[in-house]
């Protein structure tokens, strides 16, 4: 969670609500092959003046008929997902005036694990506030130590077996995959009712990237082999957005774009805008378009139709790998408690409602995303 | 309908607007840091930026799924300035 979040949460909370939000957020997921239906729980509680603590549990329940994603003579599957992480953050207290009293620091830890797939991660970050709190700068990095195994492939004769890093042939049960990242952000006031954002993410990983269970078609051998991709890969992005509220009609036009690039040769482009209308004093609606393009990693193949490509060292059919675009269009609404005469604390309760529609130019095919929420403040 | 490029020549391609356009944000964020280094907004001037659009508009539930979904759907991820969860995507 971005710490400017975190210091909004906590101004807030601190002037407008109570000590603490907890947020309930229910997500339905559906594309032709996969549904995904997600309960989730936030909670962000004030830690004496300078400290606030955020804690999130969710959990994924994924149904998948598989073929969609690539992977072959697997039977339609559920499984769930269980993710848990707790963080902190800290305003630091120096002198009045000195740099350091213009220093949040804070750190995340975060699990999760699925029957085939955890991924445990720290994360650190620093920000800092800068020209009379006109500029925001930051920087953080993380790890996360990830393993994947073939469990869901398993049978008594039986089963998957990967090829990890360093091995010359497919002899192991579960694989490791290490993540580096660090990433820089900032962000600049340009007027009363204009503020701009800039981050430069930079991530490198080491280890087992491939799915166990997707196979790659070699329709002139009428057989399918496990896809192989590399096991190095690194990945930047820049972004930049720029936020501005119309006074006049009570608008913010939020616009945004991000271009990513890596060294498998995936290159994507990825504008958005969003547009956010107030109605009245407790409601919102907004609208949001979001335009993705990317090319392919440099072994993608829709299939190899001549078996001696087979011989080349990654191979891949995974739709996600290949050249496609896309666009996500969505509507929201927000309502405080206090538009339906609420009182006490159920007044600054806010009741959310997405509905999003996702076009996937691949064999994903196109998703609908739904989502209700429910944030209560309260006191401790 | 399926969007099929050549795929070294695409990626040339790509390479090239995307140096152009890491340059063209580059160059517009600096323009516009620079700019407004002038501008000097006080606290009490501050009221329309600490609406909630104009901080973050999105709950970090709500973009905590978006990214996993977009991470096990799309090829390019990060960019967001968290560290990543399980994949959830096998």
């Amino acid at each position: 969670m971005r710490l400017q979040l975190v210091a909004a949460a906590l101004l807030v909370s601190a002037t407008a609500f109570a000590d603490g939000d907890l947020s309930m957020r229910g997500v339905y997921y559906k594309e032709r092959s996969t549904r995904v239906m997600s309960p989730m729980l936030d909670g962000l509680f004030e830690v004496g003046a300078r400290g606030l603590v955020n804690a999130h549990l969710l959990v994924d329940a994924i149904t998948s008929a598989s073929a969609g994603s690539g992977a072959v003579n697997t039977k339609p599957f559920t499984e769930q997902r269980y993710e848990a992480g707790l963080g902190y953050t800290q305003e630091l207290d120096g002198p009045k005036g000195s740099i350091i009293d213009r220093v949040r620091l804070g750190g995340e830890g975060r699990a999760s694990t699925e029957s085939d797939y955890r991924s445990y991660s720290i994360a650190a970050r620093a920000e800092a506030d800068l020209a009379q709190k006109n500029a925001t700068v930051g920087l953080g990095g993380s790890y996360s130590a990830d393993r994947a195994d073939a469990s869901g492939s398993q049978s008594p004769l039986g089963g998957i077996m990967l090829l990890c890093k360093g091995d010359t042939s497919a002899t192991s049960s579960s694989c490791p995959l290490d993540l580096y990242n660090v990433f820089a952000t900032a962000s600049q006031i340009a007027g009363k009712n204009t503020v701009l954002g800039a981050s430069y993410d930079l991530s490198y990983l080491d280890g087992y990237q491939s799915n166990p269970y997707r196979q790659v078609p070699v329709p002139a051998l009428a057989t399918f082999v496990p896809e192989r991709h590399p096991f190095y890969r690194t990945r930047q992005s820049v972004a930049g957005s720029v936020r501005h509220y119309v006074e006049k009609s009570q608008t913010t036009f939020i616009a945004a774009y991000r271009y990513y690039w890596d060294d498998w040769h995936i290159h994507a482009h990825t504008p958005e805008l969003r547009i956010v209308q107030e109605v009245g004093l407790h409601a919102d609606a907004s609208v949001r378009y979001r335009y993705y393009r990317q090319t392919a990693a440099f072994f993608w193949r829709e299939f190899y139709p001549d078996p001696t490509t087979l011989a080349q060292p990654y191979v891949t059919a995974d739709p996600k790998m290949g050249a496609f675009d896309g666009h996500v269009m969505e509507a929201k609404l927000g309502v405080f408690g206090e538009a339906f005469d609420l009182t006490g604390r159920w007044a600054g309760a806010r009741f959310e409602g997405i509905l999003e529609y996702v076009i996937q130019h691949n064999s994903f095919g196109n998703a609908v995303v739904a989502h209700v929420a429910l944030t209560l403040p309260f006191e401790y | 309908m399926r969007v099929v490029y050549t795929q070294s020549r695409r990626a040339r391609q790509e390479g090239c607007y995307g140096r152009a356009a890491v340059k063209s944000l580059v160059s517009v964020l600096f323009i516009a840091v620079m700019g407004s280094g002038c501008v000097t907004v006080k606290a009490h001037q501050r009221g329309n930026l600490a609406k909630r659009a104009m901080t973050e508009d999105r709950d970090v539930g709500e973009l905590r799924f978006s990214e996993h979904a977009r991470g096990s759907r799309e090829g390019a991820t990060g960019g967001t300035g968290q560290p990543g969860g399980g994949c959830g995507c096998n």
